[in-house]
């Protein structure tokens, strides 16, 4: 056993509701366990007590007793659980110390004072294990986010854990990088037989390695073998379809659900076609953005009616911001147009967005108040609206209950909705999102796909950039692709993310002809 | 050039430009600094402090002019007269305005010279060192608190770039701009700043940073010994006159206790690198010629052998220029050698091709 816990109990300063409930476990050298459950559950708690953060570091109160890798983390000093336990947080710029690769690598060694000829051979062996010795030498500040985590990674390699602590260490990353992240935990677990714990929204490549799910919801844990775990919510969507069709075993990776569905007659029930949509909201044409020598936009004209959702699709640096900040005015275009209705748009940032609203990317900028209904109030007063209508507001996007409490205080899916009640309170007839869905669980995905289709209903209309194609799947009308700032795809959603499309869907690689796992039934 | 060496030549200017009051060996300093500032390799991040630096240098040098002109007056040489105001007796009876004389002028000149070479040398330093090769370059001892120092700066980017965005979030939301604007952006700035810290903090806890353990007892009394006697012997050696070395003395042991400190408080760390800069013989001959030059400077100064000085009260004569002084004044500039010999980049990684950062407006 290479970690136990005991009934274990955590309750954090100044809360009274205990994180983690009755925690018992038990994990065997070299097991690799996925951590699932709805963000605020006690997932990232769970993680931290495996190195002694909860309750060293947090604070707060811990009952029963833990053993990692033979100590006690809640009375061994961290410093020596650091050499045990490596730990990879969620945000690329949140842990990084140094300013170069080598450096970031060798900080850790540094601190525990390994001698420098050991330091260099430790740090050589860590970039060739993760593939990064030729970003050796690079600054951390012009890596991509992907990159930059498997830095991290390779910092806590340096030291030589047993155990990795992973923590949702790909839900800031866009889907290219998050799969190299993937690919690289997944090596080590194999090659080096590290013991691996991962707290992850991206689960379909992890699922079928696991050797055990833990599901973790209100702080307490549960544990299913990968093959039941499909029952579980937001399971990946193979061993959902899997579900659906009766699939005996329930397939784990493609290749298995590939294989089950050859020779069944499956139906395919595709949603209602979505109404034609109406008059025009918005045009931008021929719009062109240089930022120094890169050319974010080259010459992009996209347009958008009402009831349509649009989501925009793209690799990272493609210009799926840039566009978006240009139409409500925060980036001045070199070239091209912006019209609203048909009309010039306003130059004034605060006129367009009375218009066509948008959320950027970090909820947290946009929250200032003592509370949130101090929030929506000054959102309506700014747009000169009648603030008695804050408690409806509030009622719509599901905040009714939080209203006295202080913006900071929330969850991170409640600070979403907080943002979005904030940002689009006046009803503006046009919506821009910029990835609503960074880092959000499954039970927020539904919700907020459930508001964008009433919003297009009552013939608003929206555009979504987004990196999560089985979330755009379920609501989206129309995709644009952006690549190097030109416009490679503009086209019915459902082509999109068809068999043939630029970004298909798990089950339309499965399933040609179906997006989602709710459209197929077993004929 | 290593931190080290870089540190002891910034220091040194310091030292010749606030002791030599000579025109003619100020300029030779002033455009010292400016050669090494012109050959020194920039670091890409702070090039541009450079440029505003040396505007800033160069303002610095019209203020002390323009105050001179509005300051009292003394000497006799009057150019003209500004209209002229008395400070009330009660606030001191300082009269402001009236004459301008030609010696307040060179003495402010001078005076603008001396700040303008300090300004110019330790922006090139900010320059071309970053705060992590500074960092690699403290003793064990003081690792922490550099450590600590250096991440405090890196946030600064950090929070500057918060600052633009909660800007753009609260135009987004169609706040008014003005007064009213200033608690939405300072609430998020501030538990923004918090919570990054404390995120970082955990992760460095996470990999195993501490404090570090204590070093020994007498290496502790030793340090703190070090700074009333350091405080003694300055006083001393500035007021007691005939008994000056008593404070030199004093200064002395000061200095020492602190080093056993520092070497005591090293030893117990470990101090592990990844690597050190080595400094080479010539950059070490090159910072004892700098500890030498600066402190013949301060100390050094006779009538006859070392005349760095020039007053234009005294007399406002044309002032003497002697190749001792002059050759003195030189040696500021010694870095060049070592900025002109060093050896051709070759494959330097430093500047990645190609190393745009891409996805972020």
């Amino acid at each position: 056993m290479i970690a136990v816990w005991d009934r274990v109990t955590y309750t954090y300063p100044g809360s009274n509701a205990p994180a983690l409930e009755e925690i018992a476990c038990a994990v065997h050298h070299g097991e690799l366990l996925l951590l699932v459950g709805p963000s605020g559950g006690g997932k990232s708690t769970f993680l931290r007590t495996l190195n002694g953060l909860v309750p060293q570091f947090h604070g707060g109160i811990l009952q029963g007793r833990i053993r990692v890798c033979g100590l006690d983390p809640v009375r061994t000093p961290t410093r020596t659980m650091a050499t045990r336990v490596g730990m990879v947080f969620q945000e690329p710029e949140a842990q990084a110390i140094a300013d170069t690769v080598e450096e970031e690598i060798a900080f850790g060694l540094e601190l525990h004072a390994v001698p420098s000829a050991e330091i260099l051979r430790r740090v050589a062996t860590a970039v060739e294990t993760l593939g990064i010795a030729h970003l050796r030498q690079r600054r951390l500040s012009t890596l991509s986010g992907g990159e930059r985590q498997r830095v991290a990674l390779a910092a806590v390699l340096a030291l030589e854990p047993q155990v990795l602590a992973l923590d949702e260490p790909t839900s800031q990353l866009d889907p290219e990088g998050a799969e190299h992240f993937v690919d690289a935990v997944l090596d080590l677990h194999r090659r080096l037989g590290l013991t691996v714990f991962i707290a992850e929204h991206r689960r379909d490549r992890i699922q079928p390695i696991a050797s055990r799910v833990l599901l973790i919801d209100r702080g307490r844990m549960q544990a299913y073998a990968p093959r039941d775990a499909g029952r579980l919510p937001g399971a990946p969507a193979v061993p959902r379809l899997g579900l659906r069709l009766g699939l005996e075993p329930p397939p784990l990776t493609l290749e298995e659900a590939r294989a089950a569905v050859v020779g069944r007659r499956i139906a395919v029930h595709p949603p209602a076609a979505a109404p034609a949509p109406g008059a025009e909201l918005v045009r931008a044409e021929a719009l062109s953005v240089t930022y120094g020598a890169v050319e974010a936009l080259a010459g992009v004209s996209v347009s958008l009616a009402e009831g349509e959702l649009v989501a925009l699709l793209g690799k990272n640096g493609a210009g799926k911001t840039t566009l978006l900040r240009t139409i409500v005015g925060l980036t001045k275009p070199a070239a091209g147009a912006v019209r609203f209705r048909g009309q010039p748009a306003p130059p004034d940032v605060r006129e367009r967005s009375a218009f066509a609203a948008l959320l950027p990317q970090n909820p947290a900028y946009v929250l200032s108040r003592r509370t949130l209904a101090e929030e929506i109030r000054a959102s309506l007063e700014a747009r000169a609206m009648r603030a008695g209508d804050a408690r409806a507001i509030a009622a719509r996007w599901r905040l009714a209950e939080l209203l006295d409490r202080h913006p900071y205080d929330l969850s991170v899916g409640q600070q979403q909705r907080a943002a979005l009640a904030v940002m689009l309170a006046h009803e503006p007839p046009v919506w821009l999102l910029d990835e609503p869905t960074r880092g959000a669980d499954h039970e927020t995905k539904e919700w907020l796909a459930g508001i964008l289709r009433e919003h297009a209903a009552r013939g608003g209309a929206a555009l979504v950039a987004t990196h999560d194609v089985e979330f755009a799947a379920r609501w989206a009308t129309r995709a644009i692709v952006l690549e190097a700032g030109r416009v490679t795809f503009d086209g019915p959603a459902r082509e999109a993310f068809g068999a043939a499309g630029p970004y298909p869907t798990t089950v339309a690689r499965v399933v040609p002809g179906a997006l989602l796992p709710e459209e197929v039934v077993a004929a | 050039m290593t931190a080290a060496a870089w540190l002891a030549w910034a220091v040194m200017v310091m030292a010749v430009a606030l002791t030599v009051t000579n025109p003619f060996y100020l300029a030779v300093v002033v455009l010292s600094v400016v050669l090494v500032a012109v050959l020194a390799p920039k670091d890409t991040a702070g090039s541009a402090g450079l440029r505003v630096m040396a505007f800033f240098g160069a303002s610095v040098l019209l203020f002390a002019g323009l105050v001179a002109v509005i300051n009292g007056s003394y000497g006799e040489h009057e150019l003209f007269r500004v209209p002229s105001l008395r400070v009330p007796e009660w606030l001191g009876g300082l009269r402001l305005g009236g004459p301008v004389t030609a010696e307040q002028l060179v003495n402010a000149a001078i005076r603008g010279l001396a700040i303008f070479a300090i300004v110019l040398a330790f922006a090139t330093v900010n320059a071309t060192l970053t705060p992590q090769r500074l960092l690699r370059a403290t003793p064990a001892a003081l690792f922490h608190a550099a450590l600590v120092a250096t991440i405090g700066l890196s946030l600064l980017p950090a929070t500057i770039e918060d600052f633009r965005r909660i800007r753009e979030a609260q135009a987004l939301r169609g706040a008014p701009t003005g007064f009213r604007q200033i608690p939405g952006l300072a609430v998020p700035i501030v538990l923004g700043g918090l919570e990054r810290s404390l995120r970082l903090a955990e992760a460095m806890e996470a990999r195993g940073f501490a404090p570090p353990p204590p070093a020994p007892a007498w290496a502790r009394a030793a340090a703190l010994l070090s700074a009333p006697l350091g405080l003694a012997g300055g006083l001393g050696w500035l007021y007691l006159g005939d008994l000056r070395w008593v404070g030199a003395l004093l200064g002395a042991l000061a200095v020492s206790l602190f080093f056993a400190w520092l070497i005591a408080a090293s030893r117990r760390y470990g101090g592990a690198r990844l690597r050190r800069e080595p400094v080479s013989t010539g950059e070490r001959a090159a910072i004892v010629l700098a500890a030498l030059v600066a402190a013949a400077a301060i100390f050094g100064r006779a009538p006859g052998w070392l005349e760095l000085g020039y007053s234009p009260f005294a007399e406002l004569a044309w002032p003497p220029f002697r190749p001792l002084e002059a050759c003195f004044a030189l040696t500021v500039a010694w870095p060049v050698l070592f900025l002109a010999l060093r050896p051709r980049p070759v494959g330097q990684p430093v500047a990645v091709a190609g190393a745009v950062e891409v996805g972020r407006p």
